[in-house]
């Protein structure tokens, strides 16, 4: 029961959910996660250490990039993953995370932050005149009525 | 997806967890849940009620009693990978069995019941 108790605990978070739908999608770093939600490095990095030290994750680390993956032959994966996967399809915050990821850009997290700092119009990090910043605060909106 | 977090968060607990096991067994009264889990008739009702609230299980009243079952027409397809998911994690776990083991001994009547139909 403890190993159940440990899933339902990790994805009792909405951030943790999306983290876990990105890596679906497939395997990211710490800054693509942080593109794609528009949420901190520590937040980013926070997150996925849960759902890492819980058994959904695999870590595969080289000199410039630690990327996470889903751990297909985990404990969780068959039954867990499936709710995550069936919530995608009638979630529009997952579907435009799977959007920004196709846009994210592995370029480190030193240079992400910088950007975040400047706007670069490009990236979900930068705030209010980026569009993709646009849509997500619209699509939060609806979903909070 | 507020729903699918607050699901979440209700399985988050030991308690509701073992009760949800009893209910996929079959439909229980208040007073059931509390002899086969061995609790009392608050911590019985407070933690049926958080599963219910979230949209897991569905009441009716019958007579003096009120049972709870789960909400399996009131489900989407992520809910209900999601009770497949809780099945498959309770399996071969001996707590759980001893649950059900007390489920089958229990009997349909209880103060907890009683008190719940005076109100």
């Amino acid at each position: 029961m403890s190993d159940l108790l440990k899933a339902t605990m990790a994805l009792m978070d909405f951030t943790r959910i999306r983290v876990l739908n990105l890596l679906l999608e497939r395997e990211c770093c710490v800054c693509e996660v942080m593109q794609s939600l528009d949420i901190t490095q520590s937040k980013a990095s926070h997150n996925l250490s849960i759902l890492y030290q819980v058994g959904f994750l695999k870590l595969m680390e080289n000199d410039l990039w630690s990327l996470y993956s889903v751990d297909r032959e985990g404990k969780y994966f068959d039954h867990m993953i499936k709710v995550v996967k069936k919530a995608q399809e009638d979630n529009k915050v997952l579907v435009s995370d799977i959007e920004r990821l196709k846009g994210a850009k592995r370029i480190g997290i030193e240079k992400v932050q910088k950007l975040a700092s400047q706007g670069c119009g490009f990236c979900a990090v930068c705030k209010p005149d980026c569009p993709q910043y646009k849509l997500r605060a619209e699509i939060e909106q609806g979903e909070r009525k | 997806m507020r729903d699918l977090v607050k699901a979440f968060k209700s399985l988050s607990d030991e308690t509701r967890l073992r009760i949800m096991n009893l209910l996929l067994e079959r439909e229980c009264c208040v007073c059931e849940v509390m002899q086969a889990l061995g609790i009392s008739q608050t911590r019985a009702s407070r933690n049926l009620n958080i599963l219910y609230e979230a949209g897991l299980l569905k009441q009716r009243k019958d007579g003096l009693w009120s049972l709870y079952s789960m909400n399996k027409e009131g489900m989407n397809e992520c809910f209900n990978a999601l009770i497949e998911a809780v099945r498959n994690g309770l399996e071969g776990n001996e707590v759980v069995a001893m649950d059900i083991e007390r489920l089958r001994k229990a009997e349909r009547v209880g103060p907890g019941c009683v008190s719940k139909s005076r109100r």
